[in-house]
């Protein structure tokens, strides 16, 4: 993709090509619902700002999104595998462990993505410190296994992540942890 | 932060955005308290003709001066100003003397204009009238920062539409008018269903494309046009939406670049503030309007937009 073309995504989306994931998603849905839904603000101008041309911004904006993604997607894996001194200095050992979504993990990618924990709370409702206690695996103070499944998965999701392979590496470690206790 | 042109020449703030009742002059008072309270030099000017009433919003009756000194005896403007009984703030009152107001002359405009960028103030702030007047689109159009108010309603939504390509109209007609053009804007529009024209922004580029020196001309004059939305008495997060809906609506239908830089939320202590005549940001100083409202008024100062994340 050439940088213009990268340059043209963004400018649909309406969002400066500095924006963050968490940015990126949001300016997407809200687009999205403004032209495919009976807005106030479009019905004034519905005569001289035909449904045709709306469908065609619609379209406009899938094809931005699903390009970003997808390059933004790429970029990610580059991120924890080709980059040994990137900032934050992921050690060696670290750096083999990131590739399985870990607590710790979710939490760079969290503030790589710019995005504050009681951001993360006001979209998925699972509270602050539940948030911090998966980030800093604090696995005695976590829920019952399917209510940690479902906050990992939203949490994730939010992240732009693959749900589903975020929830099992990460529970996974959990369920080794849990292993290790003694029973109750 | 101030640059030398700046502490010489203030920055002007106009006011508008088409619908009477949206709070631009509430919205005026309260952001003039706000940038004298951080000790800038003031100065709130009136010009909503026939319908003046900033005065009132700071417990001012009779302001015994007011524009009509002005037009009708030539007075200079800085001698006009009257206290506000806020430190660092002046107000010029509007004409509330005289009734034949609404025929001033183009040329009693642009020296109303010249005396303007003179006043002795770090911010003049101009309070609009409703509607879409010529002598309103040209005050908004000479303003460094152009500040719209909408209240979350489909009519005040379809008011401002109609300002804001009024506006926009205007200063493509005025832009080219002043490098020579005359009346090629009118011609073109008059005979738009001949070259296949739809709206405004169709118009803009079809004038651009057509003649390069003309999309030079407009690409330089509309780069300047930039408005700035304030949201009023929002009730939801819904309608907080509407300020960046309208953004990519107006990016969209007609090709310019609007900054929604704050909302204030519904409140009766406004409205117990304006019928008791009290200054609100002084009597609710610790209320959640009054720090959204001083929120916006520093978007405004920095240039900067509300956190997407709020909006």
């Amino acid at each position: 993709m050439s940088r213009e073309e990268y340059d043209e995504y963004f400018k649909i989306l309406e969002i400066s090509p500095d924006a963050s994931l968490f940015e990126i998603k949001n300016a997407y849905l809200r687009l999205k619902k403004l032209y495919s839904t009976e807005s106030p603000v479009i019905a004034p101008i519905a005569e001289e700002f035909p449904k045709k041309r709306r469908k065609e911004i619609l379209k406009e904006i899938e094809e931005a999104y699903s390009k970003i993604i997808a390059l933004l997607g790429n970029e990610h894996e580059s991120l924890y595998r080709e980059e040994p001194s990137a900032p934050g200095k992921i050690s060696e050992e670290e750096k083999a462990e990131s590739i399985s979504f870990s607590g710790p993990v979710l939490r760079q990618i969290r503030e790589k993505l710019g995005i504050q924990l009681h951001e993360v709370c006001l979209d998925t409702k699972i509270r602050v410190e539940h948030l911090e206690n998966i980030e800093n695996e604090k696995y005695e103070a976590l829920p019952p296994e399917p209510y940690l499944k479902v906050h990992i998965k939203a949490y994730a999701n939010l992240l732009l992540l693959n749900p589903t392979k975020v929830a099992e590496d990460y529970l996974k470690r959990y369920r080794e942890w849990k292993e290790g206790q003694p029973d109750e | 932060m101030t640059s030398p042109r700046k502490e010489r020449q203030g920055e002007i703030w106009a006011i508008g955005g088409g619908k009477g009742g949206t709070g631009k002059t509430f919205i005026t008072s309260c952001m003039g308290t706000y940038l004298a309270q951080k000790e800038n030099r003031v100065v709130l000017i009136d010009v909503d003709i026939g319908g003046a009433n900033l005065h009132s919003f700071f417990g001012i009756h009779k302001p015994g001066k007011s524009l009509t000194n002005f037009f009708e005896n030539g007075s200079p403007l800085q001698e006009l100003t009257v206290k506000t009984g806020i430190d660092n703030m002046q107000l010029i009152s509007g004409d509330v003397y005289s009734l034949a107001s609404d025929n001033i002359k183009f040329t009693q405009k642009l020296k109303l204009f010249r005396h303007i960028t003179k006043l002795n103030a770090q911010y003049v702030l101009i309070d609009l009238g409703a509607g879409s007047h010529n002598n309103t689109l040209d005050t908004f159009l000479m303003a460094d920062k152009m500040i719209a108010i909408l209240v979350p309603e489909m009519i005040a939504v379809e008011n401002m539409y109609h300002f804001i390509k009024n506006a926009l109209f205007r200063k493509v007609k005025m832009s080219l008018r002043s490098y020579g053009f005359r009346e090629i804007v009118e011609h073109v529009w008059e005979r738009r269903k001949r070259y296949g024209i739809r709206n405004l922004k169709e118009l803009i580029e079809w004038l651009g494309n057509s003649f390069s020196y003309i999309g030079d001309i407009l690409d330089q004059e509309l780069s300047s046009f930039k408005i700035y939305l304030i949201l009023n008495k929002v009730r939801s997060p819904d309608d907080i939406v509407i300020g960046s809906s309208m953004k990519s609506a107006l990016l969209k239908f007609l090709g310019i670049d609007i900054d929604f830089v704050g909302y204030i939320e519904y409140d009766d202590s406004v409205w117990r503030s304006i019928r008791n005549q009290q200054p609100f940001m002084l009597h609710y100083s610790s209320s959640r309007c009054t720090e959204e409202i001083e929120d916006f008024t520093e978007n405004l100062i920095q240039g900067k937009e509300i956190s997407l994340l709020r909006a």
